[in-house]
């Protein structure tokens, strides 16, 4: 394990704002409104930047220099990995909303542990210190809180953090998001996330290649691809197919290598995207040593079902077993479910 | 015409062991003094206006740019200072913006889910297209197609 290297666990902010009829009958793009040159500015404040982008009816995506921003009427999902000073973007941003006429609803925090956590800059070095900048930002108006670290007991596995806050108890947004994380990936598949030397494509083009060869592709046939090929490696995605949004993040160095994969799915989606499937696809691109998937229930309607088939798809399809399977509540925010897995004969 | 878009100095460098080097957006026009301070975009309005120009074009060697824009696409806020600096600097090139939801047919007939949509035509032919803001493509393409031999 090297002394110290680019961090790829990613910090994961998630802001939602009120769907006011009143408001979105006069304003349906709702956030989508605020200004490229204002969100630039917010960007410039994490210490990250625009590399590429693309939109479609539902919501804009970006692709940063230090991961993915998506801006959908009324929520806002940002993640950034490296050293990035994410939260200094939450109160530039209910202020962007409030301009507009937006009020904040819920918000999430949340990340994985960090490879090098000693590299972070404060409040990151501890998830205490987080969770207080965090809720110096919120207004008092999200009433509902709750700071939770999810600790598997196997020892190959790490902690998972959230915080959520949130006007309402009850969480009613039919959304399921799930977030995975990859470390060890295979030295092999990692290869096609390194820039050829020599080869005179710029950024774009050498992004189309990875995404090609590595099979990325493949996951969500359905979905348009916008992604980034960095120098001297790694690689950045953000998928768009209809309202969904998928996100995938390399970091191919041996010795921190990383890979995060995450898509935002509605619970009311015709079933032609089986969730266990698109994850087994995913993973498959990377064959990591050690992977973890928190998923995010944001209605009331949890369902072991789903977390269990995960588990039988990728032991049958990638050998993986699952180490362990937690879950917590999120009042306002709904289930989270947190399992980790590890190659069988490990 | 000058973007309200900062420095590349103001930005915070990326700061990681490995130097990725972060991409910062060149806005530079560099429109001559002596030029007619014309508008380099057209924005089509109606499909009238439409027809006329490819009919116009279909017979010459031109090499037409169409960008498809909407008002509820916020990456497409970011291409547009681009692509009147590289309008200004192409000037054998006709550039025209078409609005999605102005020309819907339109929009319809290049079967673009996702925006901006820059579609690279010759003599009626559609020739090329770069989705998404891309601006290292986009100039490329542009520089390779407004060669002669095309």
């Amino acid at each position: 394990m090297a002394v110290s290297g680019f961090e790829g666990f990613e910090k994961r902010l998630e802001l939602r704002f009120f769907d006011d009829t009143q408001i979105t009958n006069n304003n349906p793009m709702g956030l989508r409104l605020i200004d490229f040159e204002s969100l630039d500015q917010v960007l410039n404040q994490v210490q990250c930047t625009v590399v590429s982008a693309v939109a479609n009816r539902s919501f804009d995506a970006y692709v940063l220099s230090e991961s993915s921003l998506f801006v959908y009427p009324t929520k806002i999902i940002i993640k950034t990995c490296g050293t990035t000073q994410l939260l200094k973007s939450i109160r530039p941003l209910i202020h962007l909303a409030r301009n507009l006429n937006l009020t904040l609803r819920a918000c999430r925090y949340s990340r994985g542990s960090f490879i090098f956590p000693n590299s972070q800059p404060f409040p990151y070095t501890s998830f205490k210190d987080e969770v207080v900048v965090v809720e110096d930002s919120l207004p008092k108006s999200l009433r509902y809180r709750k700071a939770s670290v999810i600790t598997p007991s196997s020892s190959s596995s790490r902690d998972w953090h959230v915080f959520t806050a949130s006007v309402d108890v009850e969480s009613d947004e039919p959304v399921v998001v799930v977030e995975v994380c990859m470390t060890e990936l295979d030295r092999v598949n990692a290869r096609s996330f390194f820039r050829r030397k020599g080869d005179d494509k710029n950024s774009d083009s050498a992004g189309k290649e990875m995404t090609r060869l590595s099979g990325i592709d493949m996951i969500n046939a359905n979905a348009f691809i916008c992604d980034f090929a960095f120098d001297p490696c790694g690689y950045s995605m953000n998928g768009v197919d209809g309202e969904r949004y998928s996100t995938i993040h390399v970091t191919p160095e041996d010795g921190f290598s990383y890979a995060s994969f995450e898509c935002g799915l509605s619970l009311y989606d015709d079933g032609h995207l089986d969730v266990s499937e698109v994850l087994s696809r995913a993973i498959d691109v990377f064959r990591p040593g050690s992977v973890s998937i928190a998923t995010t229930y944001g209605g009331e309607d949890y369902n072991h079902e789903v977390s269990k088939r995960v588990e039988r798809v990728l032991a049958k399809k990638l050998g993986l077993k699952c180490r362990s399977r937690l879950m917590d509540e999120f009042p306002g925010s709904g289930t989270v479910v947190y399992q980790s897995f590890t190659p069988r004969r490990k | 015409m000058g973007a309200n878009v900062s420095s590349p100095d103001q930005k915070f460098p990326v700061t990681d062991i490995h130097s990725r080097k972060p991409w910062a957006p060149r806005f530079e026009p560099e429109i001559s003094p002596y030029k007619v301070n014309s508008p380099f975009v057209v924005e089509i309005k109606n499909k009238n206006q439409w027809k006329s120009r490819l009919d116009a074009l279909k017979d010459t060697n031109k090499l037409l740019v169409i960008e498809f824009t909407a008002k509820w696409c916020g990456p497409c806020k970011s291409l547009e200072p681009k692509l009147d600096e590289l309008a200004a600097k192409y000037t054998d090139v006709e550039f025209v913006k078409v609005d999605v939801d102005v020309l819907m047919s339109v929009w319809m007939e290049y079967k673009l889910h996702t925006l901006p949509g820059i579609v690279f035509m010759k003599r009626g032919q559609e020739i090329d297209r770069v989705v998404g803001v891309k601006f290292d493509e986009l100039e490329r393409k542009l520089h390779r197609y407004t060669q002669s031999f095309y």
